[in-house]
């Protein structure tokens, strides 16, 4: 065989140390981060663009647990949390006990304590993987969270631990009295996290937990022990959650019992799956999504967490790549350049898919409002129109559109499969 | 005199009342090509896993160079320096075939647990591992995703796998089966050829295969070793013959 | 003394109840490996459907039908959702259970809204059935002891001694010989997943009027039931019966006697700091037995996992 000659050629065994094709996706989200605040400048929406950053950084911490060490965890908010209790503490001594520590640094120590509590609870909770990980996970975390309200010196009891960030020395003439102040401070520890954790996975050890993940046996019959690989993953993870809980007591000054509960172990959990566990990017666009739906809808409903729910079972059921995955499976239509066929097919099916999502939704709103609100009550507005839900008209149009447009999709649902397959076709003719 | 590869002394495995291995002595010389043969249910496979560390055995003692290794880890055995095939392949699906073979070098090439390095920014690790492919010609391959490859190309990946670090005792675990006699017979060569100056034991139903690679053959029947010889002794022996010809299902051959 | 045979008493309720819960968990999870994270809340739908029953025809009907729907809804959850999520393996089955939980409680609020619903015991059974100095105990909680034993012995009967007893616990370990021998194991696995959540809406039915009726009931009992079986062990029913037990008396024990700590660490030889609040361990020194009531299961499993990691009766390598 003449491949040898063809392999060593191919071989880069001098690579350089800095590929541009590589760090462009990071420089561009570097760019973007930069000029975000300058689109979006109002407090509101600083906010938000904070919470999405702390949120990114734990659901990224997650996926290093479920993506890649196939490990899923109810509890894994308790190292958020912990960390972020940790970090107000220390504002507090810096506030009242005159502690040197500059808040750009606070984050560290942050991720210091979730890594302490990851060794403690990793030591004995990662012998096994699977379902008896998960059942730990979710004793260790509710023990975690029940423990709060009666450890009062540390974590405040119900009303948490509140501090304040610019009382530290300042940084660069920063106080980090502003929201954009610390929204830089937010968008640096992001960067630098998230290209930490996108390393880690390029490092032997991060490569071990993907083997490890797949198929443990046969990792163990290459050297290394299951049970330190996952524990070495859940530490890791532990630290970075503890990063983000430190960026969260800098964002709100403030921690409770509710960031330690099964309740944001779960939304992580969601967070994560929604975009997607098989992807680097997928807790991000996970956290994005979430973040935006969570804002953005519980403004115009009271039942966005019906919505989310059902978004996050039908993405379990039919969709287990999430989003990330949606996305990643028109790359290879992209590539044989059929992507326009599929675009066709999904714009005419666009306008009977959104009316029919609009009118299930509003159906449950008219229900929602009709069963729920005061007494007397009987005007709703929806889509600009106010109506009384009470009466049987609203009810019928919502039905008949709902039917109309779920009968349309039906019939158009063939030509999609269809489009589909062609996209995807690689072969003599057409 | 160095130690024996690999030594069995009386050792025993039962599961529940059932006694799968009932007392079996076996020596393993170094650089001794051994073959493992018997009737279905003999418990060759259950053998296999009691040297491999999958299980642990109920009496007795199994020693990888003159070190017992009775109910000790996978792991802790393998960097004693025996690697192990699948006889169901057992590979890493969801990855590339480069990354599967590189995840066999990095325990032996000392990367252990570490984060600090980048796995792919390590020429020795790289080169090594287009060495290895090259050795079972897969280098054609390199960047095809495992699940997708044919069945003998997944064996062979998997046989790869198995000796990328550099175990000195090879357990191959039925390497040929499924396939047909022109895969066989690469697979011979394939196996001849990075197997040289190492320790072989396999467990194998084609007869062509035990008698073109092996030195010795081991005849399990029903948990016990009725005869462990060169091949044209065990193919003489009564009893072998017996076991083979005596019980009528075994209609493979 | 007589306090002690009340908290006996009250403990047998609360753990027979949990062990309702656990039994029908422990069913579905060695029959078909996937732990049923959605199983409270099944739980909290029998309670719900049998308020709803109630409503127009009284408690007794609610009985009887409430468990009989909820068996119908886990049933067809079981055809058209988890059986999807199946080939994916246990992992994409828990989340899959775990956002089920989640919806069937949005569900729930969406319908009923998030306050209590009256439900309330059977006015049959609304007296006291005997008193233990002073202390009244109502004929309704003895109604729920025997429920509980009750539907204990039908399952332990049916599983040992009739045919499709044997054939599910066959299934548990071979499915794939079963099913060769002619059996529907599919069928059987939608029916075991059920007459599970059949069972864990039947302890709805009859806790909702004792523990009350809410949206966030099922997540108050959730995670102490996987605490439960963790420590009796995965996939045991005789170690499901043990740990509940256990779980309920020490819920019981624990939150009627008023145990200070303080006094504990004194009578060691600790000094009680003069002044509480400067002190970094007030905490400990304030601490009673009932406020540490609720994690002693979270302690115990803890304990167990990293002395027992199988739980006290557990068989199953999952």
């Amino acid at each position: 065989m003449t491949v040898a000659k063809e392999s060593s050629a191919v071989t880069n065994t001098r690579m350089p140390w800095f590929n541009i094709s590589q760090a462009m996706p990071w420089i561009m989200a570097i760019g973007f981060l930069l000029v975000l605040p300058v689109m979006f400048a109002s407090g509101s929406a600083l906010t938000i663009m904070n919470q999405m950053a702390i949120t990114i950084i734990f659901a990224l911490s997650y996926n290093m647990l479920l993506g890649q060490g196939g490990m899923l965890s109810f509890g894994h908010a308790v190292y958020m949390g912990l960390g972020g209790f940790f970090c107000v503490h220390l504002m507090n001594m810096v506030e009242y006990d005159n502690l040197w520590l500059p808040l750009p640094f606070l984050p560290v120590f942050g991720g210091l304590f979730g890594l302490i509590f990851a060794i403690l609870i990793g030591s004995f909770s990662t012998g096994r993987a699977g379902t008896v990980f998960a059942m730990i996970s979710l004793g260790v975390g509710e023990l975690i969270a029940a423990s709060s309200i009666i450890v009062v010196a540390f974590f405040g009891g119900e009303e948490g631990i509140s501090g304040d960030r610019t009382m530290g020395p300042s940084t660069f003439g920063l106080d980090f009295a502003s929201q954009l102040e610390v929204y830089y401070l937010t968008a640096v520890w992001l960067v630098i996290s998230a290209l930490a954790m996108f390393l880690f996975s390029l490092t032997p050890i991060g490569r071990i937990a993907n083997a490890v993940r797949d198929n443990a046996e046969r990792a163990e019959f290459l050297g290394y022990s299951q049970r330190h690989v996952r524990f070495i993953s859940f530490c890791a993870s532990g630290f970075f959650a503890g990063i983000a809980g430190g960026l969260f007591a800098i964002n709100f000054e403030i921690l409770t019992e509710e960031n330690l509960n099964l309740a944001t172990s779960g939304s992580i959990l969601l967070i994560t799956f929604l975009g997607g566990v098989g992807f680097f990017i997928g807790p991000i666009i996970g956290a994005i999504v979430f973040t935006l739906l969570q804002t953005v809808l519980s403004l115009y409903t009271e039942i966005w967490q019906l919505y989310v729910g059902t978004l996050f079972l039908l993405t379990v059921m039919f969709f287990p790549y999430g989003l990330t995955g949606l996305i990643a499976m028109h790359i290879r239509p992209y590539k044989l350049g059929k992507i326009s066929m599929l675009y066709q097919s999904y714009l005419r099916m666009s306008v009977p898919a959104i009316v029919c999502i609009l009118s299930l939704f509003s159906l449950l709103e008219i229900t929602f409002h009709a069963r729920h609100a005061a007494i007397g009550e009987e005007q709703m507005r929806l889509f600009w129109i106010s109506f009384n839900s009470h009466s049987i008209l609203p009810w019928l149009v919502v039905i008949a559109l709902a039917l109309g447009s779920g009968w349309m999709v039906k019939s158009l649902a063939p030509d999609i499969k269809e489009a589909w397959d062609e996209a995807n076709y690689v072969g003599p003719g057409k | 005199m160095s130690p024996a590869a690999i030594e069995l002394r009386n050792v025993k495995k039962n599961f529940g009342l059932a006694e799968i291995i009932r007392g079996v002595d076996l020596s393993l010389a170094k650089g001794e090509r051994h073959a493992i043969i018997g009737p279905n249910g003999a418990g060759k496979s259950t053998l296999f896993n009691l040297i491999t560390g999958k299980w642990g055995v109920s009496a007795g003692s199994v020693k990888v160079h003159g070190e017992s290794v009775e109910n000790q880890k996978p792991y802790a055995i393998n960097r004693r320096g025996l690697s192990r095939s699948f006889q169901i392949t057992n590979i890493f699906p969801k990855m590339t075939v480069f990354e599967n073979i590189r995840c066999g070098l990095l325990w032996t090439m000392g990367y252990k647990y570490s984060f600090w390095t980048l796995v792919n920014r390590q020429p020795k690790l790289t080169e090594r591992t287009n060495e290895i492919l090259e050795q079972i010609n897969m280098s054609s391959k390199r960047n095809e995703i495992a699940g997708v490859l044919t069945y003998a190309e997944q064996r062979a990946l998997e046989i790869g796998i198995t000796i990328a670090g550099g175990a000195d005792i090879i357990m191959l675990d039925e390497p040929t089966a499924g396939m047909s006699h022109s895969e066989t017979d690469y697979m011979v060569e394939l196996i001849r050829g990075v197997t040289e100056n190492k320790t072989l034991v396999m467990v194998e139903h084609d007869m062509g295969v035990v008698f073109d690679l092996a030195d010795k053959i081991s005849v399990l029947v029903y948990g016990k070793i009725i005869a462990s010889d060169t091949p044209e002794n065990v193919r003489a022996d009564v009893k072998v013959q017996e076991a083979y010809l005596g019980t009528a299902a075994d209609a493979e051959y | 003394m007589e306090l002690v045979v009340v908290n006996i008493l009250d403990g047998l309720v609360t753990g027979l109840l949990l062990f309702m819960l656990c039994s029908g968990l422990t069913l579905i999870f060695s029959m078909m490996g996937v732990l049923n994270f959605a199983h409270s809340s099944f739980y909290m739908l029998g309670a719900y459907f049998a308020y709803q029953i109630s409503t127009y025809t009284g408690f007794w009907a609610g009985l009887i039908f409430a468990p009989i729907l909820v068996g119908i809804v886990g049933a067809l959850v079981e055809r058209y959702g988890l059986r999807r999520v199946h080939q994916y393996g246990h992992v994409p089955e828990l989340i899959f259970t775990f956002g089920l939980a989640l919806l069937i409680e949005e569900i729930v609020q969406f319908f009923f809204g998030s306050n209590q619903m009256a439900y309330d015991e059977p006015h049959s059974l609304d007296f006291t059935a005997f008193s233990i100095a002073g202390n009244a105990f109502p004929a309704y909680k003895v109604f729920m002891i025997f429920m509980a034993m009750a539907i204990f012995m039908v399952l332990l009967y049916i599983l040992t001694r009739t045919r499709i007893g044997l054939i599910i616990q066959a299934s548990l370990s071979y499915p794939n010989t079963v099913q060769n021998l002619g059996h529907n194991v599919p069928l059987v696995f939608m029916g075991v997943f059920g007459v599970g959540t059949a069972l864990a809406g039947l302890a709805g039915v009859i806790a909702g009027p004792v523990l009350g009726t809410f949206p966030g009931m099922a997540t108050v009992l959730g995670s102490i039931v996987f605490v439960t079986i963790v420590i009796g062990g995965l996939g045991s029913l005789w170690g499901a019966l043990v740990a509940s037990l256990l779980i309920g008396w020490i819920q019981t024990f624990s939150a009627s006697y008023h145990v200070v700590f303080s006094d504990m660490l004194e009578s060691i030889g600790f000094t009680k700091p003069v002044i509480i609040e400067d002190s970094m361990l007030r905490d400990l020194w304030t601490l009673t037995l009932s406020q540490i009531g609720p994690i002693l299961p979270f302690l115990l499993m803890v304990l167990v996992l990293a002395f027992r990691p199988q739980g006290l009766f557990g068989k199953r390598e999952s």
